[in-house]
């Protein structure tokens, strides 16, 4: 329960940030009507429909995004524990450029310089997608590296004595081990990934943030549509992290 | 005389500054079992791993056979590193027991003695699964076919590592301190199979504290302190009237 709290909590701290219509005005003046609020959740029901276009536009996000950062990722932990320096010094740079700034600003910057940089024309989804894929290239890549690097060496030895290369340790030996203990961290990665798609509505996805505030727009419930978006969060993300601390546990047991 | 199955030349190594090999020689010949003693710190791990390449040394030349061990000739006689694929290649030539047992945890025992040949030297599954019940067999492990190594004592797990090193068909066994981390009472089960190897006239390289299975089971014993060969001599010589002081000391030391 703490981390759909969390997750609320969150969600709360980007609509801070990313609503624009949400003013300072119009706080100061919705106290009066504060207290005797009347709820109509019927509201969203009667646009059910825009939720689920916006959960699966986030849903689409989310899946491209991993896809991109675990293949990327996965190059990169490899790179990054190589002995050669060109390989190590990009993969390196790369991951901690990435881990020491925000992802907003990831995203509002490959949105504008990307298609200058490359010429490349793209989409809004399309950026953010890749913004978000490489943010989570840098995370996996971490993921791999510290769940290679926490097999005991004798494992390496082990199998080199027996004549393995080390393309037959890594897949046979290592890697087999070292997966069980990245499931937890990539699962809490990919369910802040899910999270990080709000970050799409600063330029203008339309994933569920957005859709909920041009929503907003229409039909004045701030309160009933947040809240909706809150749930619908919740929902997609609590099972994940439900699913993940099982498995943990079933994993401990058997060691 | 018969050609020597391993040769050591020289052999020296450095971790960083520290000087760890100073110059090795060594001639083991076929069938001979090799006790490998001295002090902690002395290099004989350094200097067992250099025979199978797990440590690269640095200077001299290992033989196995007629082939060099890491390195490859070139024609102006200078060493260069062989390719990986050559490393691995004579590494299955050699097995090695590794004082922490190093069983790959996520594989049964069955699983872990078939891997590598399996994997490594492309042999047909049900050949291997019978050779590794026959290892097992012999090993005393019937019952632990699909045991995981977590669920096994240390002497088990140990009597599963040796055979999966023999299941390579190897030539040469090295062995580093395969007793070390074992309770007192499991030693003598895994010593005894290391024993029962010698029947079958296997080459055997064993570093260990364990000084009457050198008396009792090696032909020679080598005895290495601070990076050098003290002294290598038949067991009697080496026990009962050692060449050297530092022997001696070392041997008064352990034998209290
Ligand atoms: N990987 C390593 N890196 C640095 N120093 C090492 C390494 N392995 C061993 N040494 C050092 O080399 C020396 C010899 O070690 P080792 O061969 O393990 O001795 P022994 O097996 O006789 O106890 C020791 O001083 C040890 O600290
Ligand atoms: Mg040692």
């Amino acid at each position: 329960m703490l981390e759909v709290a969390w997750t609320l909590r969150c969600l709360m701290l980007h609509t801070a940030f990313c609503v624009p219509y949400l003013g300072r005005g119009d706080i100061e003046k919705a106290p009066p009507q504060f207290m005797d609020y009347t709820w109509h959740f019927q509201i969203v029901w009667e646009y059910r429909a825009v939720f689920v276009r916006g959960a699966i536009m986030t849903a689409q996000i989310t899946f491209w995004a991993t896809l991109i950062g675990l293949t990327l990722g996965l190059a990169l932990g490899l790179m990054r524990r190589s002995q050669i320096v060109l390989l190590r010094a990009p993969a390196a740079t790369f991951i901690e450029l990435f881990r020491s700034t925000p992802v907003l600003v990831q995203l509002v910057w490959i949105y504008y310089s990307l298609p200058i940089l490359t010429g490349l024309q793209m989409s809004n989804t399309v950026s953010v997608t890749i913004g978000l894929g490489l943010h989570a290239a840098a995370y996996f890549g971490e993921i791999f590296r510290a769940g290679v690097n926490s097999i005991a060496k004798g494992q390496w030895d082990a199998a080199r004595a027996i004549g393995m290369t080390y393309t037959q340790a890594m897949r046979r030996i290592i890697l087999p081990q070292a997966v069980r203990r990245m499931i937890p961290p990539f699962i809490n990665e990919f369910a802040s990934l899910i999270k990080l798609t709000t970050l799409g509505s600063a330029v203008a996805v339309n994933e569920l943030l957005h859709e909920s505030n041009n929503l907003i727009n229409n039909t004045y419930r701030p309160l009933e549509i947040y809240t909706a978006l809150a749930v619908a969060f919740a929902v997609l993300i609590y099972p994940i992290i439900y699913a993940s601390q099982r498995l943990e546990r079933r994993w401990q047991l058997r060691q | 005389m018969t050609p020597a199955m391993i040769k050591a030349r020289n052999v020296q190594k450095y971790f960083g500054q520290l000087h760890v090999l100073k110059g090795i020689d060594l001639d083991i010949v076929k069938g001979e079992v090799l006790a490998i003693i001295g002090p902690s710190g002395s290099g004989k791990s350094t200097f067992l791993r250099c025979m199978n390449f797990l440590e690269e040394y640095d200077h001299g030349e290992i033989w196995l056979g007629d082939e060099l061990v890491g390195y490859r000739k070139s024609a102006n006689g200078k060493l260069a590193k062989d390719g990986a694929a050559r490393i691995a290649a004579i590494r299955t030539r050699m097995g090695m027991v590794f004082q922490s047992f190093n069983l790959f945890p996520h594989m049964s025992v069955l699983e872990n003695v078939i891997e590598g040949p399996t994997i490594v030297q492309r042999r047909k599954r049900e050949e291997a699964i019978e050779q590794a019940k026959a290892l097992l067999d012999r090993v005393g492990l019937s019952a632990k076919i699909d045991a995981y190594p977590e669920t096994l004592s240390g002497g088990q797990q140990q009597r599963a590592a040796i055979a999966r090193a023999l299941a390579m068909n190897p030539e040469v066994m090295l062995f580093d301190e395969p007793t070390s981390a074992l309770d007192p009472e499991l030693v003598g089960e895994v010593l005894d199979v290391i024993k029962s190897l010698t029947a079958d006239g296997m080459t055997m390289v064993v570093v260990t504290h364990e000084m009457s299975f050198a008396r009792d089971v090696a032909d020679r014993v080598m005895m290495m302190d601070d990076g050098i060969r003290v002294e290598i001599d038949a067991p009697e010589k080496i026990f009962t009237n050692p060449s050297h002081a530092r022997t001696a000391e070392f041997l008064q030391r352990v034998l209290r």
